[in-house]
Formats: C-alpha cells, structure tokens, sequence
C-alpha cells in the first residue's frame, strides 16, 4: 500500500508541476477576443429593423407597423407600404399606459374602403385637441377633421362606422380615481364634420360603446371590478340616455358583469356580456348572450357562448 | 484510545487522499478541455490556489497513512516547498496582467466575474457555471481603469459601477433571474408605468420617457436613454454617463404589473464610485 500511495502521489504532482508549466505556456491569461455586445443600446432601437418591416395584420391582406417611431399602413400583405401622416406619440396622447407597440384597439379603422385614426394634438395634458384623421382611397388622399377641442387626458376612444355617411366617435378623458368623463360625437357627413350628442351624465370608466344605426346606440360603463353590466342606451341619436334593464339570471349573478357592444342580429338586437377583468367562470372568457327586442330597453339571457363563437 | 486515534488519522488521511485525487482531476481535466469548451476558472488565480491546496492535503495525507522516517518527511516537505513557489508566484503575476474581480451574491447562488486586461484596458464580463467556472459573454463598451464597485440591489441583480478612460461614469448590470414566467422577454420601462415614489425621491413613467424626481430636482430622461440589463433592471444615460439605476426588486411580479395589479417595488440606484445605498420606491399611481 506504501508503494501504492507514494507512486500515485508521485504521478499527480509531477503531473500537476508539468501542468502548471502547459498552462503558463498556453495564451490562457489572454482574454478572448469577442465582439463586445450592442450592450448600451437604446431600448427603442433593439426591436427595430429599419430594411424589413414586420407588420401587424387584421386580415390577409391589410396590416399597419409602428416600426421606426411612424405608422405605416399596407394594403397588399407588405409589399407596399404607405406612410401615414401623422406623429407617432400622437395615436398614444392622453393616458395611454403601453409600449406602443400597437395601436390602442378600437382608435382605428382600417379596411379596403375606409381608414381612419383618432389622435390627439397635446400643447398640454389638460388641452388636447381630438382629432380623426381618414383616407376613403387606400391613402392616395388623407382627410383630416376636428373631433373636439380643450379635451383633457383621453383615455378610453373608439370610432366606428355604420355606412358611409353615418359613424361615431366614443372617448373619455379627465379621469381622477375611478370617475371621468365621457363623451359621444356622431357624423353625418362620413366623418368631415362632427357633432357632440348629449351626455350620458353617467361618471363611471367606459368599457366600450357604439352605434348600430343613426339612432340607436349604447354605452357600457364599468371596468374596475363591475358587479352587474351597466348598459346605457339611446334610441334618439344620442339626445336622451337611459339605463337599459339587463336581466341577468340568478346563477349568472356576479359572474356576468360588463356589457359589450351591442349588434343587430336577424331581427332583433343582441349582445355579449363578458366577465370583466377578474372572471374566472370556466376560465373567464365564457360571455352571455342577451337578446332584446325593444330596441335595447330590456335584455334577457339566450346562451352561454364560447370566446371563438362571440369572436365570429 | 491509541488504536482510537490511529483509526482516526487513517480515515482523515484517506479523506485527504481522495479529496487531491479529486483536485488533481478537476486540473487536468480543466487543462485539457477549457480550451476546447471555452470554459475558465472565474478567478484566473484560482488554478494556482487548487494546486496548492491538492499539495498540502496530499502531504498531509501521506503523513497520516505511511510511517515515515524523519528523512523522508523532510524530503516531502521540501517537494512542497518547490511546489508551491511557482504557483504562489504565478497568483501575484497573473493579477498584474489579468484584473479578477468577484462577487459573490447575498445568498451565495451567484458569482459575478469581471477580468480586466490591465494594459488594454478591456473588461470581459464572464458567466459564472458551477461556482468556479465561466464564460466570457461580453466585453464593457468602455475601456476601464481598473476601479470597479460591485453591489448587489437583490439577490440577483449585481451592478458594477466603474469609471471609463476618459473619466466618465458608467454602469453594468449583472441579471441572473427573471421577474415574469422566465419564458418571454420583456420590456423593464414598460412594466413599471405609473407613479413611484420613494423616500425623497419620485419616478413617474411618462410619455416622452422616465422623469426622476430625487430631493428635489426632476430630470426627464428619454427613451433613447434608457438602456436594459437583462429583463431586471435598467440604467439611465445622460451625456453618455450612467446616471441612475433602476431595478425591479425582488418582490415585483411582471405578471401582476400587466394585470394591473400592484406589482411590488423598485428600486432606485445611483451611478457613482462613492458609497450609496439604493432607494425602496412603491406605486402610488398606476396612471401619469
């Protein structure tokens, strides 16, 4: 055993010496030889690729892209690109809490026969100046209207058309806490000229809102934990508001919560009540389905649909 | 009791047998393959300090196996004494041309590893694998001068605050975890919008950019001045100098932040080679 261990020991020291002689010999001590990384780069610059330009895409064919702080619009999947004229940071005004990215939902249209976006110009945060801008010929010419003025910190904004000369615009602005204003405007010259309806008086945040012909239209109020939809409509083109009456069966109580957009639906009108932010009924995104038949004044319950049928 | 502490000093020696056994291994197998692999110690010293310690356990080992005569001990000794002159040279030699610098992490999980070619000026940031090994993964854009700060904010967040050539300021940040799922990355400016204040100090995460609000004095910072470490922290540049740090601590919650929820705190670190502690901010506003 003495020879064991005296040999072993021998073989790992003057293994040891010689590989401390190696060692010192190789470059080791050199330190490597690597690019240094785009390490202090700016945060804006590390996604953008200025040649190749990733679009976002509602269908087929039409997409916008935000790339290079503007916003380009494309009507041919991407292999043109039209430049939208307008400032990036003024599609985000108001409160906005995002990383714009993507454009606010709801602020935008964009398809074959009509384009529109809905910015603000902001000397101040307690001073903007609403405005829409919109293309009727695929961007070969832009329009540009005032919405509003003296608004202060837009929050919630939504433009929708129901034909060609009828279209609203929904926004909110001024909010402290849970309360703010709301305001409706409705076009009848297909969005050259705009006119404020009469206030809903309700303070609640909006979560959504909209018109299905000239006169009937709705606000659904509510974001913030809501416990029952609370679903504004008017059936005069915005002069008179009044509370539609949603009856929410009792093992739906609580769990139904904010009401969307209505539709017209063969010959009645119908719409989808979601769960709001913290549902978690079958996982949360299963929606009630309401009917009504007098114009949007009372609704009762028709079906539980999946999120992939309300979406059709 | 003799034969009690004979049986005690074989079992040590044979620990300390297998323990250079063991230290010899790892030497040659690092020798033959750290080339090969890209692999170094994260200390450059830390070679000549294994063989050192291989060559004391090994000595004392024989001592407690084999009875040796008193010449042959001697003899031993001396070998040791010639070993470990080379290595004890190479250790002062070795940091005079390579800069190590090594910090160990609050909760000893993680092994922040800078070497600096003190001639060039050129700092490599090294990964650290298994506590004692790492790879470079990137050189600071700035060429140093050999004074570095290391603080950890959390656990895994270490920054290194060092003064380039030309005598400005600058900060690298060290990530070693994640605040979100792990699986995405994501972007630290946009997870904490909102108010945030603090002990003297205010962040409000604006349109334009971040403005930082300390005893005082608010300065705006765009976001072409904001760089990210990682998916954790954040330094802010003006004038190209690092002016602040911001981190997400350990509490924040990426996924709560984008619920809207309260996501926890952050915290808010100077750039400067003097002592400062890092400011505790909560949200008080989730809006402008």
């Amino acid at each position: 055993m003495k020879k064991f261990v005296i040999t072993i020991s021998l073989v790992m020291v003057i293994g040891l010496l010689l590989g401390i002689f190696f060692y010192n010999q190789t470059p080791n001590q050199a330190l490597p030889d690597i690019d240094p990384q785009p390490e202090e780069q700016s945060i804006d610059e590390t996604p953008t690729q200025p040649e190749q330009i990733q679009g976002i895409y509602l269908n087929e064919q039409i997409g916008y892209s935000l790339q290079n702080d503007r916003l380009q619009i494309t009507f041919d999947k991407g292999k043109n690109w039209i430049t939208v004229p307008i400032e990036k940071d003024q599609l985000f005004a108001g409160e906005y809490n995002g990383n714009k990215q993507e454009l606010i939902d709801h602020s935008y249209l964009l398809t074959e026969n009509r384009t529109a976006f809905l910015y603000a110009e902001e000397p101040s945060w307690d001073n903007e100046t609403i405005r829409i801008l919109f293309t009727l010929d695929q961007g070969k010419t832009w329009m540009n209207s005032v919405v509003t003025e003296h608004y202060m910190g837009v929050r919630f904004r939504k433009v929708g058309f129901v034909d060609d000369q009828f279209g609203y615009i929904i926004i909110s602005g001024g909010r402290t806490m849970s309360q703010e204003g709301s305001n409706v405007f409705l076009t009848f010259a297909g969005g050259q000229s705009w006119q404020e309806t009469n206030n809903s008086g309700v303070s609640r945040l909006i979560a959504d809102g909209g018109f299905v012909d000239a006169k009937i239209g709705f606000l659904s109020f509510g974001t913030i934990n809501p416990e029952a939809p609370e679903l504004y409509v008017t059936q005069d083109g915005g002069n008179t508001w009044k509370q539609a009456t949603v009856n929410i069966p009792s093992e739906y109580d609580k769990i139904f919560v904010q009401s969307e957009t209505p539709f017209i639906e063969d010959d009645h009108l119908a719409v989808f009540v979601n769960q709001g932010p913290n549902g978690d009924y079958k996982g949360g995104l299963v929606k009630g389905k309401f009917i009504s038949t007098d114009k949007g004044n009372t609704w009762a319950f028709s079906m539980e649909v999946s999120p992939d049928e309300a979406n059709k | 009791m003799k034969q009690t502490s004979k049986k005690m000093n074989l079992i040590v020696g044979w620990i300390l047998f297998i323990l250079s056994i063991g230290i010899f291994f790892l030497q040659i197998g690092f020798l033959f393959f750290h080339e090969r692999l890209q692999f170094e110690y994260i200390d450059n010293r830390l070679f000549y300090v294994l063989n050192m310690i291989f060559v004391i356990c090994l000595f004392i080992a024989i001592l407690q196996l084999l009875n040796l005569e008193k010449k042959w001990k001697v003899f031993g000794a001396v070998v040791v004494l010639i070993f470990m002159i080379p290595n004890i040279t190479m250790i002062s030699q070795t940091n005079k041309e390579i800069k190590n610098i090594i910090s160990v992490s609050p909760n000893f999980q993680h092994v922040l590893s800078l070497k600096e070619n003190t001639k060039t000026g050129e700092t490599y940031y090294y990964r650290s694998y298994f506590g004692i090994l790492g790879r470079p993964k990137e050189k600071l854009p700035y060429q140093t001068n050999g004074r570095f700060k290391v603080d950890w904010l959390t656990d895994d967040i270490a920054a290194v605050t060092y003064k380039a050539k030309d005598k400005t300021v600058h900060q690298y940040i060290g990530t070693y975890g994640d605040r979100g799922t792990g699986i995405s990355y994501y972007y630290v400016a946009a997870q904490i919008y909102g108010v945030w204040q603090g002990k003297n100090a205010r962040i409000t995460n604006e349109t334009e950019g971040l403005s930082v609000t300390v005893n005082g004095r608010t300065e705006i910072y765009k976001w072409d001045q904001v760089v990210q470490f990682g998916t954790l922290a954040i330094v802010l540049m003006k004038n190209n100098e690092a002016v602040w740090t911001i981190a997400l601590n350990k509490d924040f919650n990426v996924e709560a932040a984008e619920k809207g929820e309260t996501p926890g705190t952050i915290l808010l670190y100077k750039a400067t080679m003097g002592k400062t502690e890092p400011i505790l901010l909560k949200r008080i506003s989730s809006s402008m």
